[in-house]
Formats: C-alpha cells, structure tokens, sequence
C-alpha cells in the first residue's frame, strides 16, 4: 500500500520527523485503523526516495510512542491506540500548524496585535461560511 | 559488526592512473551506490572486491574471507555483474542459466522464471543476437536469483527500457526485503541512486571523495536567498557560491548563526537536488 506521504525536502525539518509527524497524522485522523499493514522499512524508503536509515528511525520513534507495532516475521502494523492519544496528536498538529502561520506572519514583520487581528478576521469569516 | 564486504586502503596504479586509498564496509540490509565521473576506478574497484584485478596495497575481505586467498568459497555468497559478461556470447539463455545455476546452491529457479516471464526474456536466443537492453534484462535474471547474501550489479540498468528499469527496482527492493542482504551497485542514474541507495559513495578520478548517507548529503547543502546582498559574501563561513542573490552553504548551521548575527535576512532556503550535489563534490 503506498502511504499519502509527502516530504517537503526544504523544510528545516528533518525528513524522519516529516514521516513520523505524517504518520501519526493519518493514524490520528482514522486514515489508517489500528491492524493495517503498514509498508516495510524498504518498501517505503523506495517510495519516499530516502535511506533505510531514515525510515527506520521514524518507525522506531513510532513504535515507542505506540502508534505502530512490529510483529517478528509479519511485518509492522498499525497500533490500538487510545482517544486520548488520538487527540493529543490533533491538538499538537492544530497548534504547530497555527504556530506556523503565526512566524510567517513575523518574518513580514507583523506585530503579535496585528497577528491577533487577523486570526479574529478569518475566524469570523469561517463562522460566516459556517451559517 | 558482521560486514559482507570489508576493504580497506585499497590502492593502485594503472600506468598513469592511480586509484585510493579506498575504505568501504558493507553492512547487511544496506544498499550503497557507487557514483563517479567516467573513467573515476568504479568498475575497477568492483572487480578488485571480486579478485579479478589485483591491488597494489590494501586489503579486501569478503564473507570474512581474504577475497586473494586460497580459500575461494566466498565467491558462491556473490552475485557479481559486470557490465559485460564475458563469454556468453556464443550461448542461448537456457544454456547460460544451466551453467550458473549449477554453481549456485541455492539458486532461486521461481525468481528466475518469473524474472524471464516478467522482461519478456527469449531464452532460445542466442546471446548475442538479442538488443543490448534484452542482453541486460537476461545478465539481471542470470544474477539475481543466485540467492546470496551480497550482490554486485555494475551498472544494471544500463540500456533498459523504462517500465523495465522500473520492474528491476521493485525486484532489488524485494530482494532486499529479508534484510540480511546487501547490494552495491556502480550507477549513472540519478533515480535509481534517489530510489534505492542508502549509502553513496563518490569517486572522482581514482580519489574517494567519501561515503555518505543519503539524508545527510541532502542536508549538507543550502541555498539561501537573501532580500539584500552582503557586504563581502566570501566572508561568510560555509559558503561554496554567490550569485544572484542566491547564497550556496555547506555548513547551514553556521552560515545561518552567521546571516542572523550581520542580520542579513533571507525569504527563500531551499536545498539542492541529489545530482546538483554530486555535480559540486565531483568539481
């Protein structure tokens, strides 16, 4: 199965941590459910175009953090794992995403007040879109 | 560690040409591309793990074993393709898979079938009446199903069509599944190097230029692109080139401290493509 993964090699992020944030993502989300195969440690270091190296230090941090497992001899799956863990990882995705958009906001020089007021501006357009 | 392939401080001389020192350890689940401008030693080096050219100094172990001593078991634990089989010519494909086969224990006759069926492979055909691409495509079938732990290929996608070169991708990923195998592959092509390798290891003219992991070569280098130019560019530690505003790094963490304390603000960072590196250290 190919993973929708997609690396932005320009990013100052290292790419294990790009896989292993996007993963948990789809697993967050209920893109992939606990029990799914996930590709082998080759199979998708072929597909993203990266080293085994870095494959596998994305699913070792996956699999101590619970999110997958590996079964000698049957491949790596996807872990039962918690609501509570499901929504830990959508919060931190939320806030990363808006701490983003609030450094871009930065490096054109805008003022957290300023910042503040354009997060009210889009908040109450999507409450308008919403009604 | 247990390596498949240990050579160390490899040298040597061919008239004018010297070759090293070369220092390269291959570790099981490992796949390393060997990379170099024409003439740089590549086939040369390969042939030296095989023992089939002599070094002027250094050492060269294989399966444990000293690849120039008595002992030669450790040829039955390699699949080695050079880029021109010799003596196949005057064979048909079933013939030369008779011949190898038998020397390889543990020879993978499924694999070999459903390689022949996969590439379209006519195997009552003499060697040397098939296309250069379809010589390849039975070179590949008559390697890979040999079942070894390590595997030499000298530029195998050579003339191969693209759906071919795509299929002996997913046949290399997959006969590296088991992850107790290793593969070294000498290669000009950037996507199979993008797709496969782990390891990269360069030769420019004779001369190792290093051995690098995939990620960390991409990491190496950056280009920023600075709303204003600098004062003196060159003075800025870790930069390769400077035009157009564009700043080339191989050290970004510290061209980045450096930019940020003369506070020379930049809109853009990007980094560069596997072949754009290559083309920089091959300089």
């Amino acid at each position: 199965m190919k993973l929708p993964i997609r690396l932005s090699k320009d990013s100052r992020e290292p790419i294990y941590h790009q896989i292993e944030k996007q993963l948990k993502a789809l697993i967050a989300g209920g893109n992939l459910e606990a029990q799914t195969p996930l590709p082998s440690i080759r199979v998708l270091s072929k597909d993203l175009e990266v080293s085994v190296i870095t494959t596998r230090r994305a699913y070792q941090n996956l699999e101590q953090q619970g999110f997958i497992q590996t079964l000698q001899g049957k491949g790596t799956f996807v872990a039962e794992i918690s609501t509570s863990d499901k929504q830990q990882v959508k919060i931190q995705e939320v806030h990363d995403t808006i701490r983003q958009a609030v450094e871009a906001a930065q490096r054109y020089d805008y003022s957290l007040a300023e910042i503040e007021e354009i997060f009210q501006k889009v908040i109450a357009e999507a409450k308008e879109a919403g009604n | 560690m247990n390596h498949l392939a240990h050579i160390t401080h490899l040298e040597k001389e061919i008239d004018t040409f010297s070759m090293g020192p070369i220092d390269l350890a291959i570790e099981p689940g490992t796949i390393t591309a060997l990379i170099g401008n024409n003439g740089s030693g590549k086939s040369t080096f390969l042939k030296m793990i095989m023992n089939l050219a002599k070094p002027d100094k250094g050492n060269i172990k294989v399966m444990n074993k000293w690849v120039n001593g008595e002992d030669e078991s450790w040829k039955q634990h390699v699949a080695y393709l050079p880029q021109k089989p010799i003596g196949f010519a005057p064979y048909n494909g079933k013939t030369l898979k008779k011949l190898i086969s038998g020397l390889y224990p543990n020879w993978d006759n499924a694999l070999f079938k459903r390689l022949v069926d996969d590439f379209e492979i006519p195997l009552g055909k003499k060697y040397d009446r098939l296309s250069p691409g379809v010589q390849q495509k039975l070179n590949l079938a008559l390697t890979i199903p040999r079942n070894v732990p390590l595997m030499i290929l000298d530029e195998p996608t050579n003339f191969m069509d693209i759906p071919s070169k795509n299929l002996l991708l997913d046949v290399l990923v997959e006969w590296m599944e088991n992850g107790e195998r290793a593969l070294l592959f000498a290669s000009h092509q950037s996507e199979d190097i993008q797709k496969l390798a782990d390891y990269l290891m360069i030769l420019k003219d004779g001369v190792q230029i290093g051995t690098f992991e995939k990620e960390d070569l991409l990491e190496r280098f950056q280009t920023y692109w600075l709303d204003h130019m600098p004062g003196e560019p060159d003075s800025i530690p870790g930069t390769v080139s400077f035009a157009d505003g564009k700043l080339l790094s191989d050290n970004p963490e510290l061209t980045e401290k450096i930019l940020k304390e003369r506070n020379i603000p930049w809109h853009s960072q990007t980094t560069l493509k596997l072949e754009e590196i290559i083309t920089i250290l091959m300089k």
